[in-house]
């Protein structure tokens, strides 16, 4: 079970704490390439994550501008698709910046960082979903 | 020469999985730019173009042998989902379609 580029975890530790220059190294050249493969699934989880962004922009553009408006509240689409943008926006930088901390974990085989992006989505959501119900309930009232 | 077994040259597949992982994430943008199109035209055109960089990014970054993550390419896709996030704001904001790109411009106070 050889790597693509024939390099195994390991040893990646002690190459970063021997290297002798004073200047940090950039968190993209420290450490030892892992196996070609763990890239490739890191860039598949940052591209899978991105996708997850889009879709809550698209949701909240649709919400936004293509749902008719709640009655009594003229207010209610923007208060639901603005946000939904404004998280997928952020999922975005969020997983870039995992990738980042994933990528120098892998080459100082390292354990993996705890990811943010379930607990800020699964918030966000939730947040959400309660306020769509005041929307409703308000909707239904008025 | 390529070998009998796809498996020797990619094992796992995981290079090839990679490239349609940038495959789908153009096709994503594609679908945002074709929401977009029916209140936005201009807005949609604009998200829609960036559909074939992203599939031209995956091709060259599948292709690439060594070792380098792609970091910039990455990086680039973040900076583009927060541009068409930005655009959705304000399409979701502005309501009713600009008729002109001028007329879009002016909106933005550009």
């Amino acid at each position: 079970m050889s790597g693509l580029n024939g390099q195994g975890a390991g040893g990646g530790v002690t190459s970063s704490r021997n290297g002798h220059d004073d200047h940090d190294p950039g968190p993209s050249d420290a450490g030892t390439e892992p196996d070609a493969r763990f890239t490739l699934a890191n860039e598949r989880t940052f591209l899978a994550w991105n996708r997850t962004a889009l879709a809550l922009v698209v949701a909240g553009l649709g919400i936004a501008q293509v749902l008719p408006p709640f009655p009594g509240v003229p207010w209610g689409r923007h208060v639901l698709g603005v946000p939904l943008i404004v998280l997928g926006a952020a999922v975005s930088v969020v997983a870039y910046r995992e990738w980042q901390r994933n990528q120098a974990a892998l080459r100082h085989s390292t354990p993996l960082p705890r990811s943010a992006l379930p607990q800020i989505l699964a918030g966000t959501i939730t947040g959400l979903a309660v306020l769509a119900a005041v929307v409703l309930l308000v909707s239904a009232v008025r | 020469m390529l070998p009998d077994d796809p498996e020797d040259l990619d094992p796992g597949l995981a290079r090839e999985r990679t490239m349609l992982a940038w495959v789908r994430t153009g096709i994503a943008f594609a679908a945002v730019g074709a929401v977009m199109l029916r209140k936005q035209p201009v807005v949609g055109l604009i998200v829609l173009a960036i559909t074939p960089v992203i599939w031209v990014l995956g091709r060259v970054a599948s292709q690439q042998i060594g070792p380098k993550p792609h970091a910039r390419q990455l990086l680039l896709i973040t900076v583009m989902v927060t541009l068409v996030a930005a655009l959705a704001v304000v399409v979701a904001l502005v309501g009713h379609a600009p008729a002109s790109l001028r007329e879009l411009l002016s909106r933005m106070g550009v």
